[in-house]
């Protein structure tokens, strides 16, 4: 049954954990982590939305505590998400996954992780506040951050993007 | 935008076997400690010799508790005792057919067995002693030892004597009890199966 379970989600869930995780072995962990409380907490789901989306929701959480130490957040007030240009971003989509996912990982854990739970996943930036244990404010302003960021690598990496 | 996401969101890739053992090991919470080869081994003889010790213990205790039982012991003896008796009842049988057939075909042997103790009264000198079955003394007339040993229908045949004593037989089973001399009710009742074999 565990088996089962594993060999049905473990490759969505390595890729959920190695877009969290700093490296390798850290995924490794999280991964690990993240499967044992999937096991332990099956009863517990209700069948409301999809499992899928149950057993996500579980390794990202198990990654944000993984990382809870190491993720440091500064609110940002001067910069809003608004004032972030996103043309640049929009050159990731011409690039393979990996590519992406090694540009992603470049940022520092704090960015990371609200930049992957609120582009990536969908989240809220409330959700975000509540599961970081951080305001709204702040959820926005690291996110801004983390665009650009992200902007400057991709600036140096393809000199032909505006 | 949305392309890169999605890239993203549906990233797949497959993680490393050893991750499965992992959790497999979390779950059945099996943990494995390696121990050097030369603890191994000296696991191996203590378990061996161990379980040779029990063999000995339970091999042994079961031999002494056959030998010591005081059923089984007693059982011995019960059956020693059976066998001597088996052998005397025998050699007290052998040692009367010897006697009846040395009677019978002996005259003067016959006279000195009856006269065993000359200073005895004259009655004495008309019964044999022979032993009974368990070795008893027993006065019979001499003329019922010729009664007795064609009783056993052996060789040479005597169908007279048989035909007699079948007779006889008949009558005494029809009896409830085997009359005796010792008491009045037994002569009388041996007197009424001495008139039906006249009749």
């Amino acid at each position: 049954m565990q088996r089962l379970l594993y060999e049905r989600f473990s490759s969505k869930m390595y890729g959920v954990c190695l877009r969290y995780a700093e490296n390798t072995e850290d995924a490794n962990d999280v991964m690990q982590e993240g499967f044992i409380k999937v096991y332990n907490n099956i009863n517990k789901f209700r069948g409301e939305g999809s499992f899928e989306g149950w057993i996500r929701r579980i390794f990202i959480h198990t990654a944000i505590e993984h990382y809870r130490k190491k993720i440091k957040l500064f609110n940002i007030s001067d910069l809003t998400e608004n004032t972030i240009e996103s043309d640049k971003l929009n050159a990731l989509d011409s690039l393979a996954t990996k590519d992406i996912l090694n540009i992603v990982n470049e940022l520092t854990p704090g960015y990371k992780a609200v930049f992957n739970m609120h582009v990536i996943e969908g989240y809220s930036h409330k959700e975000i506040a509540e599961i970081l244990g951080i305001t709204e404010g702040t959820s926005k302003s690291q996110l801004a951050r983390a665009k650009t960021v992200l902007k400057k690598i991709i600036g140096t990496r393809f000199t032909n993007v505006k | 935008m949305q392309d890169f996401k999605e890239k993203l969101y549906n990233y797949e890739t497959p993680p490393p076997e050893e991750i499965w053992h992992h959790i497999a090991g979390e779950i059945n919470d099996e943990k494995v400690i390696k121990m050097p080869r030369h603890e191994k081994n000296k696991i191996v003889f203590y378990a061996i010799a161990a379980a040779a010790s029990l063999v000995i213990i339970f091999v042994g205790s079961v031999f002494f508790k056959k030998n010591s039982s005081p059923k089984y012991s007693s059982q011995i003896k019960t059956d020693q005792q059976d066998l001597l008796l088996a052998q005397k009842i025998k050699d007290s049988a052998q040692l009367n057919q010897q006697i009846l057939e040395s009677i019978i075909n002996n005259r003067k042997e016959k006279k000195e067995i009856v006269s065993k103790e000359p200073n005895k009264n004259i009655d004495s000198k008309m019964y044999l002693t022979v032993a009974g079955p368990e070795g008893q003394p027993v006065k019979i007339s001499p003329k019922v030892a010729t009664l007795i040993i064609s009783a056993d229908d052996g060789y040479p045949p005597k169908p007279l004597w048989s035909k007699e004593i079948r007779k006889w037989q008949k009558i005494m089973l029809r009896n409830t009890i085997s009359p005796t001399s010792a008491n009045f009710a037994d002569l009388v009742q041996l007197a009424a199966n001495k008139q039906m074999y006249n009749d």
